[in-house]
């Protein structure tokens, strides 16, 4: 029997964290390359770059910039938020907005698909304008929902901006989230019409995007978060009737993983740490785990060696035989 | 945390998808093949013959947006009509609708 090296769990720890970094999904587009982006996913068109101008110098070009939890290597992520900075601006149906649960945190922002979000962009079709001294409101219908927004007036660029508004336009409004008598609105920084309207179909397709990038880190997190916890379960259910089960759902690690060998190694791993196969003194052969994940011998014998290198699993009564270690 | 009108949702439609939301609403982008008073036919993002029913605008660009109720696999009963250019990436378009009916519904409707 192989002893647990010192030298493995440390080893252990730094391949869980950079196992999260590595997987986690590339980074969204920087404000500077969603035009470039735009044009390559929707053709010709070629947004009217007026309002960044703006945009920055009023926001410090960090808090515009899509950052992901990939890029904060020391963030721990965990099952409800993933990073402790709020992304930039968020591109959102009106629909996943009203969604969107308040971070309870003294920033007050919202967090959509377990990210903070502070600023959001949507686009959609101007209703029931209303013109008032210090301000311009409106509703935006983006076939989701509607969502008011507000623009606060308070130089002539803004009322200009405003004026070519009509009923029933294709805008695009950035804004700042808000909440405001239990309804949710926004604070619109920017209010442009759209006049090539592949700008639609890509609005759309972005907060797709911006939805599965999140959702796949979620359930990176959730993954995480719940083999830490069903390691320090298994010492004392030992020999009690275990009707606990690793949470994590083995299809869901293949379906997110981008790559593919440790998530395979996550699925033995998990299999052998099932309470039922820890309580087996003589542990697992290798042929077993072949038949019930169903894939060749070969490819479990490699994401055992890569185990047993973490660490993670050794071998008990001879080479075809594994067992999980425990208390980790 | 209520109180937000996202009770008519517009479900994005090509043709093929048309069928599944009759009697709802739904949206889709057509390429004007003929316009008659009272109706617009088109081709869809997926190559479908569709039906518009309703004022559309003028002049009307070569591709226009509608939004209205479905009536049946191949008409809709058209309530906002957008002229929405004469370029317009149709194939980006269907691929967006295809999306938004299937596991990512839950973002739209």
């Amino acid at each position: 029997m192989r002893e647990l090296e010192p030298g493995g769990s440390c080893h252990l720890r730094g391949a869980w964290s950079s196992g999260v970094i590595t997987q986690a999904p590339t980074a969204v587009p920087s404000r500077s390359s969603i035009g470039s982006a735009r044009s390559t996913v929707c053709g010709s068109h070629k947004p009217d770059h007026l309002e960044v101008t703006r945009v920055s110098t009023m926001f410090s070009s960090s808090q515009l910039d899509g950052l992901t939890p990939s890029q904060f290597p020391n963030s721990t992520p965990s099952p409800a938020r993933l990073s402790r900075n709020t992304q930039g601006l968020v591109p959102a149906t009106v629909k996943m907005i009203s969604e969107a649960s308040q971070s309870g945190d003294e920033k007050s922002n919202f967090i959509v698909d377990g990210v903070d979000v502070a600023n959001v962009t949507a686009v959609g079709m101007a209703f029931n304008k209303n013109s008032r001294p210090s301000d311009i409101r409106f509703q935006l219908d983006d076939g989701t929902g509607r969502i008011e927004c507000i623009r606060w007036i308070t130089e002539k660029i803004d009322t200009r901006e405003m004026d070519a508004l009509e009923d029933g336009t294709y805008v695009r409004v950035n804004g700042h989230l808000q909440s405001y008598q239990g309804k949710k609105q926004l604070s619109a920084f920017s209010v442009r019409l759209v006049t090539n309207f592949d700008e639609v179909t890509c609005h759309f397709i972005e907060c797709i995007h911006f939805h599965l990038q999140n959702s796949k880190a979620q359930s990176q997190g959730a993954a995480l978060a719940s083999q830490k916890a069903d390691s320090s379960f298994s010492t004392p259910v030992r020999g009690a009737s275990s009707g606990h089960q690793p949470a994590l759902p083995n299809d869901f690690s293949m379906q997110y993983n981008s790559d593919g060998l440790k998530s395979f190694d996550k699925m033995v791993l998990n299999y052998l740490q099932q309470p039922s196969n820890i309580d087996r003194e003589m542990g697992v052969h290798v042929d077993e785990l072949s038949q019930q994940l169903k894939v060749p011998v070969a490819k479990i014998k490699d994401a055992i060696e890569f185990l047993e290198r973490e660490g993670l699993v050794y071998s008990s009564i001879d080479d075809y035989h594994y067992k999980a270690v425990e208390g980790l | 945390m209520q109180d937000m009108d996202i009770s008519s949702p517009a479900a994005f439609v090509n043709g093929g998808l048309l069928r599944m939301h009759v009697g709802r609403k739904v949206r889709t982008v057509l390429q004007v093949t003929r316009s008659d008073i009272g109706s617009v036919m088109g081709k869809s993002t997926d190559g479908c013959q569709l039906v518009a029913k309703g004022s559309p605008p003028v002049p009307l660009t070569s591709y226009v947006e509608v939004i209205g109720v479905a009536e049946n696999e191949n008409t809709i009963r058209a309530e906002l009509w957008t002229n929405f250019g004469d370029t317009f990436d149709a194939s980006n378009y269907d691929k967006l609708c295809q999306l938004a009916n299937g596991e990512l519904k839950h973002l739209f409707l």
